[in-house]
Formats: structure tokens, sequence, C-alpha cells
């Protein structure tokens, strides 16, 4: 199987007179699962929308593999982009059962098509579920469907947008888990917007941090929590825990684990 | 629970409402005439056929022009969008009768659009170019372009209630934005559009004037000739009874379809969709599918009235029109009144009991709006000629049995603007002034009824605009030689004298135009849903 890389050059864009994005670079390596942190307006979910050519960026290019996906001179839509997408918000299909939300995105013959959703609700846990509707299951569930029915046709890279965000404490960590399992099973180049320090440190193989439009800071997640290049990024920390030493114990903690 | 007393004017309300329609079926308990079985075997099946298919036709009729125009709306930016998105609504104005009267003018073999098309390129007399429109294709039409803004704005609010997540997730599942309406945005808003396509059935099937005027013989026209064709009422209410379970089964559906709307409404994301930009060859063909409805439900009528109104000189400001829209307007005020204290009161009693049970007891009396116009007028006509035989009153034949007919018929649109405006006064202001030693009495008079102000606005203008398009029960239920503008209207077209139509149909449309306006005016600051 082939790993995906993704390139961001120069990547600008604004609303109106307001700039959102500004010259951001980043590279996604085939196989690797990039969390993407930031305060909220940073520009997290701009990003991901512009990589799943929900909108055009006004500068830079966008490279997918070895095809230039998107720059000034072409534009290649969303639906031939293979760029699968979560949203927080999970946004399933209302009117489908979960087979048919997974089957969804699938072509080729229906045997196929059930054969690899129902592959994908074992791992997921959710087969117990498979014809029951959406506004039927709980909302880990309905995350687990969301997840499989992006991952079912085998994108090239797999976006999420605050996949955990929504979810009770006790579901949140086994999701992860999960999730990380899975992406690595299936050997996903991903990027995860979040928040949320944990998501970073339990399933990403990367940390960036975004702050005013470009990425600020990049590398292992425990070593970007330990070491923030600057007072900024330190500070997001502080707010989220009011402590350093909780990331710092947090972080032993996975070690002895 | 509180003592009777205090809940009596809900059950009193819902018994006296129910009358009507139980001596309807009570009909079917008597005996089958000769005239039935006649009917039976001669004009019931054709009935049946030609209601079918007219709504068949306007289903697929006012499915193409509301659907269509309601997702360009929701979903796209042009040229013109802000007007279109109330514009789109005006052919409501426009009752199917009046459309009929327009159009036959216009299409028939010396109608406007024929005398014009041989004025300009010098045609024979005898030639004609449009083809008649007396047939139920032409009703199909007229039905179509006045009926379908009930697709639209239903539509409308559920494409708009879509989030924009579900689109972009489709859309990186592998469809394009035109697959995407089909396989998403239509099977969500289907429900929604099945609920507005049971109103337009039940529009049409009890349409009367239209479908008279073309000469299509249906159920409501049927009733009309058995009574006073064969002068046989028991058959006429026997066949009522008929259409009013039809009537049942198209209500059940629509209840069942908004009981699904719940929850493929029920998105769990609240991000609005962002419109399209739209350019070129793609806003023209927008701009026109946009404008098409617009131009022959609205204006083209409208136009065509105008033309005779002027061109012919009819008497439009003569002391007859005046007087005709003094009844009118009267009639729709007093009826109004009368169903928005009804509906206050019952609606403060459900708030300050929160009764199950006593809303279902609402929801009977609501259901009032079901009932076709023409069997509810028989209806009424029994239960009066029994209170003429009770009371040696003679009431049958006055002014309270149409003003009875009416309440009964728009009741729910009275109670559903009421409704809606105590749900959004939340009860902690009832708490915090009961918390101040106010009596329950105060609390309506000084807290709810001003905070109900636009719900009462609200509530009289669909009302008025409901009673002076209502034909079939006016024609019906009037006393001798009082003549509303829908019964003039009517009147006229029967007697094939069109130009002297002209007049009280554009008195109805712009007695309906002036109440849609404010209406959008309110929908445009946002004081209404």
């Amino acid at each position: 199987m082939k790993l995906n890389k993704l390139i961001l050059n120069n990547i600008e864009h604004s609303y109106g007179n307001s700039p959102i994005l500004d010259k951001l670079c980043l590279e996604l390596i085939g196989g690797e699962i990039t969390c993407l942190i930031g305060e909220s307006g940073a520009g997290k979910t701009t990003l991901l929308r512009i990589i799943a050519g929900l909108e055009k960026q006004s500068g830079g290019e966008i490279i997918l593999g070895d095809r230039v996906i998107s720059d000034h001179m072409s534009f290649i839509d969303t639906n031939k982009r293979e760029i699968g997408l979560v949203v927080q918000e999970r946004a399933l299909f209302p009117h489908l059962k979960v087979i048919d939300n997974i089957c969804f995105g699938l072509k080729g013959k229906k045997g196929y098509k059930i054969e690899r959703a129902e592959y994908l609700m074992n791992i997921f846990r959710i087969i117990n579920y498979r014809d029951s509707y959406p506004h039927e299951i709980s909302s880990g569930e309905q995350q687990r469907v969301s997840l499989a029915r992006a991952l079912a046709p085998s994108p090239k890279i797999l976006l999420m947008d605050e996949p955990f965000s929504s979810i009770d404490r006790a579901l949140k960590f086994s999701l992860r888990k999960d999730t990380k399992e899975i992406l690595k099973d299936e050997k996903i180049t991903s990027l995860i917007v979040s928040h949320d320090f944990n998501d970073a440190l339990e399933v990403a193989d990367k940390l960036a941090i975004i702050d005013k439009g470009k990425i600020a800071q990049i590398g292992e997640p425990r070593s970007v929590v330990l070491n923030p290049i600057n007072n900024q990024i330190k500070k997001q920390f502080l707010c989220e825990t009011g402590d350093m030493l909780y990331w710092k114990s947090k972080i032993d903690e996975d070690n002895n684990k | 629970m509180r003592n009777f007393f205090s809940l009596s004017p809900i059950f009193i309300v819902a018994i006296i409402f129910s009358l009507p329609a139980i001596f309807i079926f009570l009909s079917l308990a008597q005996d089958f005439s000769s005239n039935w079985v006649h009917l039976v075997d001669t004009v019931l099946p054709e009935y049946l056929l030609n209601s079918l298919k007219l709504f068949i036709g306007v289903s697929i009729g006012v499915f193409i022009l509301g659907v269509s125009t309601a997702w360009i709306i929701s979903t796209c930016e042009f040229r013109g969008k802000k007007f279109f998105s109330w514009a789109l609504i005006l052919p409501f104005a426009i009752p199917p009768y009046i459309m009929s009267y327009a159009f036959t003018g216009l299409f028939d073999s010396y109608g406007t659009a024929n005398d014009l098309a041989r004025f300009i390129f010098q045609l024979d007399p005898e030639t004609v170019l449009f083809p008649s429109v007396r047939n139920i294709t032409g009703a199909i039409i007229v039905f179509s372009f006045t009926l379908y803004p009930y697709v639209f704005l239903i539509s409308q609010t559920s494409f708009l209630n879509q989030s924009r997540d579900i689109f972009d997730v489709s859309r990186t599942l592998g469809l394009s934005r035109f697959k995407t309406f089909f396989k998403v945005a239509l099977p969500i808003a289907r429900p929604s559009i099945v609920a507005a396509l049971m109103l337009v059935a039940m529009e049409v099937l009890s349409d009367f004037g239209a479908v008279e005027h073309f000469a299509i013989p249906t159920f409501t026209s049927g009733i009309f000739r058995t009574w006073f064709g064969l002068n046989d009422l028991t058959t006429a209410k026997q066949l009522a009874s008929i259409l009013f379970m039809i009537f049942l089964f198209l209500i059940l559906i629509e209840k069942y379809s908004r009981r699904k709307i719940l929850y493929t409404s029920n998105s769990t994301s609240n991000r609005e969709l962002v419109p399209t930009p739209l350019k070129g060859y793609k806003e023209f063909f927008a701009i026109i599918i946009c404008s098409l409805p617009i131009f022959i439900g609205f204006f083209i009528p409208f136009l065509q009235l105008i033309y005779w109104t002027i061109f012919y000189e009819t008497s439009f400001f003569s002391s007859g029109f005046i007087s005709l829209i003094t009844n009118s307007l009267s009639l729709a005020a007093i009826s109004s009144i009368i169903c928005l204290s009804i509906a206050t009161i019952i609606n403060y009693i459900i708030r300050i009991e929160k009764n199950n049970f006593l809303s279902f007891i609402n929801k009977i009396i609501t259901s009032g709006y079901g009932i076709p116009g023409i069997v509810l007028a028989l209806g009424v006509l029994n239960f009066f000629l029994i209170l003429d035989n009770i009371s040696n009153i003679i009431l049958t034949g006055s002014l309270i049995g149409l003003i009875f007919a009416y309440c009964v018929k728009f009741y729910a649109v009275t109670n559903s603007s009421i409704s809606s405006g105590f749900k959004k006064i939340s009860i902690n202001l009832d708490n915090v002034a009961s918390s101040l030693g106010s009596p329950n009495r105060r609390i309506l008079k000084s807290i709810h009824l001003p905070l109900l102000k636009s719900s009462f606005l609200i509530g009289t203008l669909v009302f008025m605009i409901e009673v002076i398009k209502e034909l079939p029960a006016t024609l019906i239920l009037r006393p001798f030689n009082f003549n509303t503008l829908s019964v003039s209207a009517y009147n006229y077209a029967s007697d094939e004298r069109m130009i002297e139509a002209a007049a009280p149909s554009i008195g109805i449309v712009i007695a309906c135009l002036i109440p849609i306006i404010i209406l959008i005016k309110l929908i445009g600051k946002d004081e209404i849903e």
C-alpha cells in the first residue's frame, strides 16, 4: 500500500480583510498521524476545509502524493480528491441506516460494499447497530460510524475536525485508542484538528501548533508539550490545565504505562 | 386539575366544532337512495378518476416548481435572490378559481393571448394559436402555479435547516453537488415535502371554483350537483363523507410525515449552509427558473384582470364593489376576533394546566382545517337545521352559520399562531409574576397579552387571507342576496361574464396581497419564524 504524504506550501487565506492563514507550511508524512492544535480562530478548521477542497486558498499550493491538487492554476474538486473528512458534529445522514451511511462513499458491487462496511463495523464495534438510524444510537457510537464512513473508501488522507470533543470522558479514552489502532492498521495519513492536548498525546505521532495563521512549532507531541518554544504556546498549555506540572506528570504516567 | 368550569370552554368548543363533521358521518347510517346507486353506476368512478388525475398531476407540478426554486434560493447566491425569495410567495394571493378565470380569459379562442397573437402575426380571425385550457391539463397547470408556494416554503425551511457539514461530508465521499442534492438533500427533506404535498392535495380535492369553471367533474362539483341538481341533500352528504374520509387519510399521512421530520431534521450540526455564488449561464438559469412561477402564477393572471378592469371600464369603484369589500372584510374580521379569543383562552388554559389531554382536545378542534369547505358547509347546514327546530329561531341562512363555518375551518390558523406565541413566553415569567403576588388573570392581562401582540397580528392576517379566498362554504351558507368578493367573482364567472368578474377578483387578490406583504415584512424583521 502506498503511503500518501501531504505538503502544504505557503498557504494563504483571508475572509474579507481579516487574514486567517499566513504563508502556512506543513508536511504530513505518509502513514503518520499529525495533530494540529491552536486557539479558537487560529485557522484550524479553515485549513482543513482548504485541504478537503471545500474552500480555495488565496495563495500557495497543496500537493497530495505526487500530484498538485490546488494552486493558482489548478483546483481539483472535493469529490475527486479522495480525502476523508470527519467533522466534530459527525454529520451522519439522518435518513440512512448505519450500514448505508458507511456504504455511502463506496463504489463497486453491493456485495463488496456490504463486506467492507461490515469489516469496519466489526473493527469499530458497531455491528449491533447495523440497521439502526443515527438518531437511535449514542453520540460515541455516532462518532464511530462517522469514522467508519470516512475510512470505508480508503481515502488517501483522513482529516478529522475535533473528532473527540463532544463525547463524554469515559468514551473519549476508548475512542482515541481505537482510532489510533485503526489508522495505524490501515496506514492512513491523518490530520486531526483539536484544541485538546490530550488528543495529541494519546493519538498523534506529531503535534503542530498553529498560531496567527502559521505553524509555530511542530514535533513529537511530548517534546512539544514539555518544551514550548515561546510564551504564547506555553500560555495555551497553562490555559488548559493551569499548571505545566500537570503535563509532566501525565507524560510520566504514560511512560510508566 | 382545576374544577370542571375552568376547563369547560375547551370541551364546549370541541363538541360544537365537531358537530358538523359528526352530522356528515351520520349520513352514512341513513339509507342509500336510488340517486346514490345511480351515481355509483354512472359518475362516481369519473369523479374518483378525475380527482386522482388532478392529485397526481398537481403533485408533480408543485414538486418541480416548489422544490427547484426552494433549492436554488436556499443554496445559491445570485442577482435578484432577495426579490425572488419573497416574490415566489406572491401566487398565494391568487386563489385557483381566480387564476382559472384569468387563464380562460387569456387562452380561449378569442382570449387575450390569441387576439394578441393574431394581431402581431396578422393571422385570420379563425386561427387559434394557444390551445384551450378548459381541461384537466389546464386545471393541473392552474393548481400547480397557485399552490406551489406551500411546497416552496416548507422545502426551503427544510433545506435551510440541513447542516453544511452533511453536504461537505457527502462531497468528500465522492458525490458531485448535483448528486448530493438527489442523494442527501432531497431524501432528508422528503418528509417535509410529503407533508406539503398533502396540504396541496387537500386544497386540490376541496376546490370547487376552478374545477367548476373548467367543467371537470370531481367530488366537490359532484356534491354540489347532487344537492342542487338532484335536490338530494342526503346523498350529497354521503358523497361528502367519502371525500372527508379521503381527507382523513391524507391528514394521517401528513401527520406521519411530520413525525419523521423530527428525526430527519435532528442534525447534530448547526452550521448553516453557505450559498454558492452563481455566475454566467448558471446565474441566468437560476433567474429564469425563479421568474417563471412568479410570472405565470402571479403577474400574468393579475395583468389579465387589470386589463379587463381598465380596458372594459368595469365599475371598479361602484357602491356594489365597496359593499362586496366591506362584506368580505367584516366577515373576516368578526370571525378572526372570535377565533383569536377562543385560541387565546384555550392555549392559556393549556399553559396553566400543563395537561396533555387538553392539548389533545385542542388538536381535535384544529382538525376542522382538514374538512373541505363544501363538506363543512353541508355539516353546518345540517346542524343549524336541527338548531332551528329546537330553538324555533331561524338561524339557517344567517351570517351566524357562515361565521361558525369559518371559525371551524380556520381556527387552526389562529391557534397555531397563538400557541407558538405562548411557547415563546418563558414559563419563568409566569413564575416570577406569581411570586410577586399576581393572580393568573393579571399575568394573562399584563404579561401574556402584550407579548402575544405579533402572534395576534399574524393570526389575524393569515386568517383574513383564508376567509377572503374561501368560496364553497361562503356560496352555500351566505344569507340570501348577501355577496362577498369570492361569491361575486364566482357568480359572474359561472355566467361567463369574465369581464365583470375581474373587479371582485382583483379585490380578492389585493385584499390577500396586503396581508401577505405585511407577513413578508415581518418575516424579514425576524419577528416570526
